[in-house]
């Protein structure tokens, strides 16, 4: 589709779902990744200009032909949106979908989100003097807004895969079957977790990729909770551990997204959830997610391979470094 | 015939002085970006030349000390990893935490030596 018949299209997308005349100023293509594309605009409809924000899920997202669909969660485009929905609905400051793309819109799976200013650089956010107001409120606002996530419906979201901690760590050793992968340290993580999986859990939405990178942040704090793709329902605890993944601390010394501690994070979901939060369960999931990240390092190295993509290769070469962290943290060297 | 001259090592090192010193600062977002990590990427394989060879015959010695037989690194720690996986080898058997921290501190100090010290 050329530039032309692609913001014609768009225009008549956003005339037929939020307003006429839909006039498109502005339109940037933010970032392409493997999964979806996101693109900039600002938009005339019904007499004001708003800003907005598109996403289009890319040919190879929820593939059939690809051996590994199925196997850990992703979201189609209309699942994401009607996810968000759900999340805003239930007090999450989740962003405001305004339209799901539906076939004869002609641009393929998507959907257009509300436009909300502010930072998602992590070591901006970490280093400027501008967000020390936030990163003080940043881990209190991450147990609050868990809380609320935690709180949404299962049953307004159907089309979640329902994993237990068991079938989480079976759903990474298919994946490093498929590969054909044999590291002693991933077999170590992967065994520990097998031995460690957690049994007695509350069962709700789980966010699946809630840390620091993955919000929009102003000088008063987190505004929204991006990237809902791989959202699932299982342990809500799983959240709680992934925000305090050492990758996700972007060199931080803090262990809540190197902005806050685990005492105000844990504080502020028993407050705003009524349930208490046993750390060692939660220590659980942060190991568990360096195995798993360790992992997500070795599948986006493998496909930079098939693609020759040096960014990609490069994160292949990463793979020791929550391995690292998930041996230091089991041997409580952390 | 004597290695050819300059070794690689020293290829590598001017290749990065150019990409860093001159190229660098001419680009911009993403060619900036791209061209960084194509510098950290030179840098590795550096890091690689310089120390993998040693960390090999390591990590040789303690394959065949905890396997009890001989075999190339590749074979040995794919036998390794299969074993740990059957519960044939204990996670918390000392010679093996010992061996998989040795293993990761020396790709750590190839691929990214600053998280070493994180």
């Amino acid at each position: 589709m050329s530039n032309e018949d692609f913001g014609a299209g768009l225009q008549a997308a956003i005339a037929r779902h939020i307003g006429a005349p839909g006039t498109i100023h502005d339109l940037q293509r933010l970032t392409g990744g493997a999964n979806k594309t996101t693109w900039s605009f600002d938009a005339d409809v019904a007499g004001a200009r708003e800003q907005f924000i598109l996403q289009l899920a890319s040919a190879r997202a929820n593939d059939e032909s690809n051996p590994l669909a199925g196997v850990s969660p992703h979201l189609t485009a209309d699942e994401d949106a009607r996810l968000m929905i759900a999340a805003v609905k239930a007090g999450v400051p989740a962003p405001r979908v305004r339209a799901i793309l539906k076939d004869d819109d002609g641009l393929g799976p998507g959907y257009v989100t509300e436009r909300i200013a502010g930072e998602t650089l992590a070591t901006r956010i970490l280093r400027e003097e501008r967000f020390a107001g936030a990163r003080a409120t940043m881990a209190k606002q991450c147990g609050a807004i868990l809380a609320a996530i935690h709180r949404i419906p299962v049953a307004e979201v159907p089309f979640l895969m329902k994993l237990t901690p068991a079938e989480h760590i079976g759903a990474q050793r298919r994946i490093i079957e498929f590969y054909g992968f044999h590291s002693p340290a991933l077999e170590l993580g992967l065994k520990w977790a097998e031995q460690h999986a957690p049994k007695n859990i509350r069962h709700t939405v789980v966010h699946g990729d809630f840390r620091a990178g993955n919000f929009i942040v102003g000088e008063e704090g987190i505004r929204l909770v991006l990237d809902w793709e791989i959202g699932q329902s299982g342990d809500p605890m799983q959240d709680l551990g992934w925000v305090c993944v050492k990758t996700w601390r972007f060199g931080g010394k803090k262990p809540v997204g190197g902005f806050g501690t685990r005492e105000d994070l844990f504080e502020a979901y028993e407050k705003a959830s009524g349930h208490s939060v046993d750390p060692a369960h939660v220590r659980f999931w942060e190991a568990y997610g360096s195995v798993r990240w360790g992992i997500g390092c070795f599948s986006l190295g493998t496909r930079g391979v098939e693609e020759m993509s040096i960014e990609r290769c490069a994160i292949g070469r990463r793979v020791e470094e929550p391995l690292w962290d998930f041996l230091n943290l089991i041997e409580g060297r952390d | 015939m004597p290695q050819s001259t300059p070794k690689a090592a020293i290829l590598l090192e001017a290749a990065v002085k150019y990409l860093e010193s001159e190229l660098m600062p001419t680009l911009k977002g993403y060619y900036q970006f791209q061209t960084r990590v194509t510098v950290n990427v030179l840098n590795t394989l550096r890091r690689e030349l310089e120390l993998r060879n040693a960390q090999a015959e390591a990590e040789h010695s303690r394959l065949v000390a905890m396997l009890g037989y001989d075999g190339d690194v590749e074979t040995l720690s794919v036998d390794l990893a299969d074993r740990i996986r059957a519960g044939a080898i204990a996670i918390d058997d000392p010679a093996l935490r010992a061996h998989v921290r040795q293993s990761l501190a020396d790709a750590l100090a190839i691929n990214n030596p600053k998280w070493l010290t994180r």
